[in-house]
């Protein structure tokens, strides 16, 4: 035992004389798997390796709350970073799940406000924007769907519609159709009455509705003809339109619901410089360029766009930023933490009747 | 008596020879019993540890209430001496006062607020405002402070729900998942009419199921005949087939159900081809859609029992049957058919309880009007992490079944529901 301390004593001691050659560490993220896995391996975990000699396990992750209330509650602490909607960044930081942190003593603050800020324990990385997404091929030579309102309009542009089989997300949409603009969707809903006028507009279009319940799921549809617009979320189009050569258009000008996917570091992680170290990385301005190359996502820090070209930038958000129902900020938070679960059940009886 | 006789016997004998075969006999059987026990142990013990205990905790779950009592422990004992009735005092506001003061920078404060929230949709906004803004100090004014905070403490709904939940069980968790909620008085009533959900999933849980095992009988049936009368080679030919469903993941099934069904699908458009229909046919997203999944996945649990008894069946029966003169179609009612009901019970109650806990396949395959309770109970464990609501509704949907599989015995009786 004498031994064995003195040569942790020995090598500790080492290590604080040559703080360049630092042990190398490993670290668990976890993402949400998929692309965005094949992003983060790309676009962050090969250039912190190289840089620190830090190796990054890969873990994937559906969101499910559980996971991290299990590690943090038994002190098995699996993740030393994960990745987190708003909406689950802002519930494990209140329960203590994730560290607080104040990022601005690391990151720029301005680089991230257009995105809505830090939250109180993570980090924005990407950015996810839904829209109104038509092939422009259906609607060649003719006049297209540029608004919500139009998406309403059945007469006009005859056909079946895809929405979003949840109310997060579609009861905002619901608003920006009854001609409420993008910045005050959420102020309108959280208000008195809000839902109610949400849901009556949802139930004027209810018989031309074809929901989805999955990113494939809308992108199928739209392809194959099933519906001819709908609400998607920008990286589906960009993948679609590359993997089957097709001219999906996303109508950010319309308006656009969008959040960003939060990174965050584990309560108690015993690694927390490491994790601290590579969150830095993950959100500098040239391996989010990189992300969001592999992704198609917006990057959430503004530097990034510096390093992408204007094709790239197509299906991103760049230009409407301002045009966001933003899915961030205390009133977004407060209105979905507090009503979420009842709303829930709310839409999926509205939709079923 | 003659036992005892026996023992005294025993005692005043010396060497009580004949007396000891009896015991001997005795001692032999228990032997045997315990040496009986020590084999059944393990897996009796299995059973209790890994699944009767746990279902057992999980169930407790649904009852258990231990958030206000452990987390605001004075407004809990206040609340429970209190009438419910009215305005509650000063009291009651300080305490609290007292055990936010005490919670306001820890993560109970966003556990608490969770678990009153599903109570009352807003309570938890409420309560992280209050104690935010609440003075670090009691002045004996704490209610108008309250107030100033927030004008909602005035709300009886409020004070309501701190009553009802204060106890260390509760009834709110079975409550909802019968769609009903207390009100501030305590009356049971229904929730509000947009809320109404669980009762519609579990009829429609209970639908689906029956509509499914019955399409697998009725399909499987003649599959398993036709197969038992086979040749041994054949019939493996044709049990690999039916097996087939097993070995292909979710996703490709059904993203192979989407190719096939779709309005722009392989079926309806050889159907327009063949000039049989002029607009497509609604096959999937719908519940035609999961009707045709869920009985493709849950065939083989249907075929595998009735062919196992169907193998069983002596052709001599059919023989005797068909030489007294009786029609083929009477040889197989009064013959061939109660013969295998067992198979068809074993069948049935499997398909059954199997459908029951679909969720995944319905979400995929069906439409709106088609999510199954399984669903919410998944939900409500892994993303809204509600454990009280999931194992709450996961427990009457135990009863539910419990109870149609009792009833199905009472009507053709225990011993035909053994899978054997």
């Amino acid at each position: 035992m004498a031994v064995r301390n003195g040569l942790a004593a020995g090598l500790a001691l080492f290590a604080c004389l040559l703080p360049m050659a630092a042990a190398a560490d490993s670290i668990t993220v976890a993402n949400n798997g998929g692309a965005a896995g094949a992003g983060y391996r790309e676009a962050y975990y090969k250039p912190f390796t190289a840089k620190t000699g830090h190796v990054v396990v890969d873990d994937s992750f559906n969101q499910e709350l559980a996971k991290l209330r299990s590690q943090v509650e038994t002190g098995n602490l699996v993740w030393d970073v994960v990745s987190l909607t708003a909406i689950n960044e802002a519930t494990a930081c209140e329960e203590g799940l994730i560290e607080r942190i104040d990022w601005a003593r690391y990151v720029d603050p301005k680089d991230f406000a257009a995105v809505g800020g830090f939250g109180q324990c993570g980090l924005p990385n990407n950015f996810v924007s839904g829209s109104l997404v038509y092939d422009t091929k259906r609607y060649e030579g003719g006049e297209a769907p540029r608004t919500w309102a139009d998406f309403w309009d059945v007469k006009k542009f005859p056909g079946k519609r895809g929405l979003l089989y949840r109310a997060e997300q579609t009861l905002e949409v619901a608003l920006m159709a009854d001609g409420v603009p993008p910045a005050e969707v959420m102020t309108v809903l959280a208000a008195p009455g809000g839902v109610d006028r949400a849901f009556r507009k949802l139930a004027e279009l209810k018989p031309h509705i074809k929901w989805w319940k999955s990113g494939d799921e809308s992108m199928q549809n739209i392809l194959t003809g099933e519906v001819v617009m709908t609400f998607a979320w920008n990286g589906r189009v960009a993948i679609a339109n590359r993997a089957n050569k097709r001219a999906l258009k996303i109508e950010f000008g319309a308006g656009h619901v969008s959040g960003s996917q939060m990174i965050a570091i584990m309560k108690g992680t015993r690694k927390k410089d490491v994790a601290l170290d590579f969150l830095k990385l993950a959100s500098a301005p040239e391996p989010q360029a990189a992300f969001a190359r592999t992704i198609d996502y917006a990057p959430a820090n503004a530097k990034a766009y510096a390093f992408m070209s204007e094709a790239e930038r197509a299906t991103l958000p760049a230009d409407h930023l301002h045009l966001a129902s933003l899915q961030s900020g205390q009133l977004y938070l407060d209105f979905w933490l507090n009503n979420g679960d009842a709303l829930l059940q709310r839409f999926i009886t509205f939709a079923a009747q | 008596m003659s036992m005892a006789a026996t023992s005294h016997e025993m005692a005043a004998a010396p060497v009580p020879r004949a007396a000891s075969l009896a015991a001997q006999v005795g001692a032999a059987e228990r032997r045997h019993l315990w040496r009986m026990l020590a084999l059944l142990a393990p897996s009796v013990l299995f059973t209790a540890f890994f699944f009767v205990v746990p279902l057992a905790l999980f169930m407790f779950r649904s009852v258990d209430n231990p958030e206000v009592s452990g987390y605001l422990p004075q407004t809990a004992a206040v609340m429970q001496a209190w009438s419910g009735k009215g305005e509650p005092d000063e009291a009651a506001f300080a305490a609290l006062a007292a055990d936010l003061r005490a919670i306001r920078d820890t993560p109970a404060l966003g556990l608490i607020g969770r678990r009153l929230n599903y109570a009352l949709p807003g309570f938890r906004g409420l309560l992280t405002k209050t104690a935010r803004r609440l003075p670090a100090a009691d002045d004996g004014a704490t209610k108008a402070a309250f107030l100033a905070i927030d004008e909602k403490w005035r709300d009886p709904a409020i004070w309501g729900v701190l009553h009802q939940q204060s106890g260390r069980l509760t009834s709110f968790y079975l409550l909802t998942a019968l769609d009903l909620e207390k009100s501030p008085e305590g009356e049971i009533r229904r929730v509000a009419p947009e809320q109404r959900i669980f009762i519609d999933l579990y009829g429609r849980t209970l639908t689906v199921s029956l509509g499914v095992t019955a399409l697998c009988l009725l399909i499987g049936y003649p599959v398993a005949a036709v197969m038992s009368r086979a040749g041994p080679r054949a019939a493996s030919w044709m049990l690999m087939l039916v097996l087939v469903p097993f070995w292909t993941s979710l996703l490709v099934r059904s993203t192979a159900w989407v190719i096939l069904l779709q309005n722009e699908g392989l079926v309806n458009k050889s159907l327009i081809a063949l000039g049989l229909i002029d607009q497509p046919l609604a096959l999937i997203f719908n519940r035609a859609g999961v009707f045709i999944a869920m009985v493709h996945v849950l065939l083989p649990y249907a075929i595998l029992p009735i062919y196992s008894v169907m193998k069983g069946i002596s052709g001599n029966h059919l023989r005797a049957a068909a030489s007294l003169g009786a029609p083929p179609l009477r040889v197989f009612r009064t013959v061939y058919l109660p013969l295998t009901l067992p198979g068809l019970a074993a069948g049935g109650t499997l398909v059954f309880v199997l459908s029951v806990g679909f969720y995944v396949t319905p979400a995929l395959v069906g439409g709106p009007g088609d999510q199954m309770i399984g669903y919410f109970i998944a939900y409500f464990t892994n993303s809204a992490v509600n454990w009280g609501l999931a194992s709450a509704l996961g427990a009457l949907l135990l009863l539910v079944v419990a109870a149609i599989y009792l009833a199905l015995g009472k009507l053709v009786g225990f011993d035909r529901l053994r899978v054997r």
